[in-house]
């Protein structure tokens, strides 16, 4: 039992820090902006093909 | 007359971890190369905080609504750059200035997702939901919204926020679209632009469908009325939603329009009641109204402390957050409540320990005028550039008075008045109109109260309000020896003057003027015309 609690700690820990690891890289290196910034221009053709009823 | 001098403190503390932040620009850039070193406890919390806010955008994309809202409204890509905005407003900030910097902007974002959620699920276009629908109250852009103080179940639901407002906050190119749609069906290009890409939005088929009557008002100014006659044509003639025309007075210092003024509101509420089936609640009321007195008296306290040598909730941590908290929320949110709390006991901390935002102070400043809404984390530029501090602006000098706030038969009558009273008090508008006594007279008066050496003026060039005063403003500055430096800019549209425009002026100003070198080099000169 005791065998089984420290396990499934030590995966709770890797787990833990490889996901700080990850999203702090993120984080720091500023991944999340730099990739919603090279999605922008492939929205903004979405947004122009949308028909509109555009008048005043 | 000699010049008014204001002796440099320097902070004692060092600034933990990056100090020269132009160096995470990326020339020409949209975004920056990484996000700031504050040191490691700092970086830490910002980091959990961004943690927190990716969490916020992520619930609202889980819903299919929400997604399908998305990739139907072209204002909403603006949203993806959410994070961004934040690290912006933070910049230089740690400690204390940070965490009232995070409390603020998390607490808007959060409230900005729950509106964005309300509008999908209402629209007709995506959610479809008529009874949520009938549910909703549209209220304009920059519009008191203290006559939904008193309808505990209807949604006071803005359009024009989220798709104009907010998201020059986020882009500065945002609504340049909406802009371009508005000249090409004729409208003057030479009109304020914030009304005008309102206007756009509308003519371009791209403002959710929802409601069951709307409310639009004169505020902030005359411009507003333009946009409001696009838009409420469209909404009665062609979407069958009511509107009442909410019209404050302009002279709102005089004793003789406070009768109208309440009379006004009387009759809006009268419109919602009809249109939406809901009763006016006075215990609502009241709660609201406690709620809008502690939001003013933590406000009153922070601009105490602004006046003395250890401001602690000023620049970018002051604006934002008044604008939202006055008018958009206006008692009707509790989370507001907890946060001003909040925000006065991490203030109250700094202050007890003397703390300072950045290694100097060279001047205290107060910013007057209208700010360019595309680079409203210009005064955190101010503050890191050339260690100007921007004790208050001008759209936080709103009302600092209570309002009755337990039910008695006078008390319901005197609500009316209060109501009123902070509708014509309303952002900007209490400033720009009413006389050049609340736009002249108090602005010398705050420079003296918050012992300032500077005054910065905003001229939005396509404001006709301000226009008119440039000469009384140099005239009396000159007067009072209080060095004023004039910074063009056109609200919405960066591509009139872009950010750097709107940094050379001050850059010029404090070199030739002031003979002063800056404080950070590297923030003097940005490549950040293609940045959000």
């Amino acid at each position: 039992m005791k065998k089984f609690l420290l396990k499934t700690l030590l995966y709770v820990l890797t787990g833990g820090l490889a996901f700080f690891v990850v999203t702090f890289t993120v984080y720091f290196f500023n991944l999340d902006m730099k990739l919603t910034s090279s999605l922008e221009p492939l929205l903004l053709k979405w947004y122009d093909r949308i028909p509109r009823n555009q008048h005043l | 007359m000699a010049s008014k001098k204001f002796n440099t403190m320097v902070n004692p503390e060092k600034i933990k971890g990056d100090t020269r932040y132009g160096d995470l620009y990326k020339p020409h850039g949209k975004v920056r190369k990484r996000r700031e070193w504050r040191g490691l406890g700092d970086t830490l919390y910002d980091y959990t905080r961004w943690m927190g806010i990716l969490l916020t955008l992520g619930k609202f994309m889980v819903v299919p609504r929400n997604i399908k809202f998305f990739f139907r409204y072209r204002w909403m890509a603006n949203y993806l750059a959410v994070p961004m905005m934040v690290d912006r407003f933070t910049q230089g900030l740690r400690g204390e200035y940070l965490r009232i910097a995070h409390e603020e902007q998390d607490l808007i974002i959060i409230d900005v997702a729950k509106l964005l959620g309300n509008l999908a699920r209402g629209d007709r276009r995506v959610g479809n939901d008529e009874e949520f629908s009938k549910i909703n109250v549209l209220v304009d852009e920059n519009e008191m919204t203290a006559v939904m103080m008193g309808f505990p179940n209807l949604k006071c639901t803005s359009r024009e926020t989220p798709s104009t407002y907010v998201p020059v906050l986020l882009n500065q190119h945002a609504v340049e679209h909406y802009l371009d749609v508005v000249q090409e069906y004729g409208l003057p290009g030479d009109v304020c632009p914030m009304p005008a890409a309102e206007a756009g939005t509308s003519m371009d088929d791209d403002a959710p469908i929802l409601g069951a009557c709307a409310i639009q008002c004169n505020t902030t100014c005359d411009g507003s009325l333009l946009s409001n006659g696009v838009l409420s044509r469209k909404l009665e003639k062609e979407d069958g939603i009511p509107v009442f025309q909410l019209p404050a007075p302009l002279r709102h210092k005089e004793e003789d329009v406070q009768d109208y003024a309440a009379e006004e509101i009387r009759r809006a509420i009268k419109f919602i009641e009809e249109n939406t089936g809901h009763k006016w609640d006075w215990d609502y009321y009241f709660e609201c109204a406690r709620r809008v007195n502690i939001a003013t008296k933590a406000r009153n306290e922070w601009l105490d402390m602004n006046k003395t040598p250890y401001p602690q909730v000023f620049g970018g941590n002051l604006a934002l957050y008044t604008e939202t908290n006055y008018m958009a929320i206006c008692g009707k949110v509790p989370e507001f409540e907890r946060a001003d709390k909040r925000i006065t006991k991490l203030a109250e901390k700094a202050y007890k320990k003397q703390k300072m935002a950045a290694p100097e102070y060279r001047h205290r400043a107060i910013v007057w005028g209208v700010q360019s809404h595309f680079y409203m984390d210009f005064l955190v530029w101010l503050l890191n550039c050339w260690g100007i501090v921007p004790l208050t602006d001008m759209l936080s000098c709103i009302n600092t008075e209570m309002i009755a706030e337990t039910d008695t038969p006078e008390n319901r009558e005197q609500a009316y008045y209060d109501m009123a009273m902070l509708t014509e008090e309303m952002i900007m508008r209490n400033r720009t109109h009413g006389g050049y006594k609340v736009l002249l007279d108090d602005l010398f008066e705050f420079v003296e109260q918050f012992d300032a050496d500077m005054i910065i003026l905003w001229e939005h060039i396509t404001c006709k309000a301000l226009d008119g005063m440039h000469g009384l403003f140099e005239d009396r500055a000159r007067d009072l020896g209080v060095p004023l430096m004039w910074v063009n800019h056109q609200l919405f549209d960066p591509r009139v003057v872009s950010r750097q425009g709107v940094r050379d002026q001050v850059n010029q100003f404090m070199r030739t003027v002031m003979q002063e070198e800056p404080l950070d080099p590297t923030l003097e000169i940005l490549d950040d015309e293609n940045s959000w």
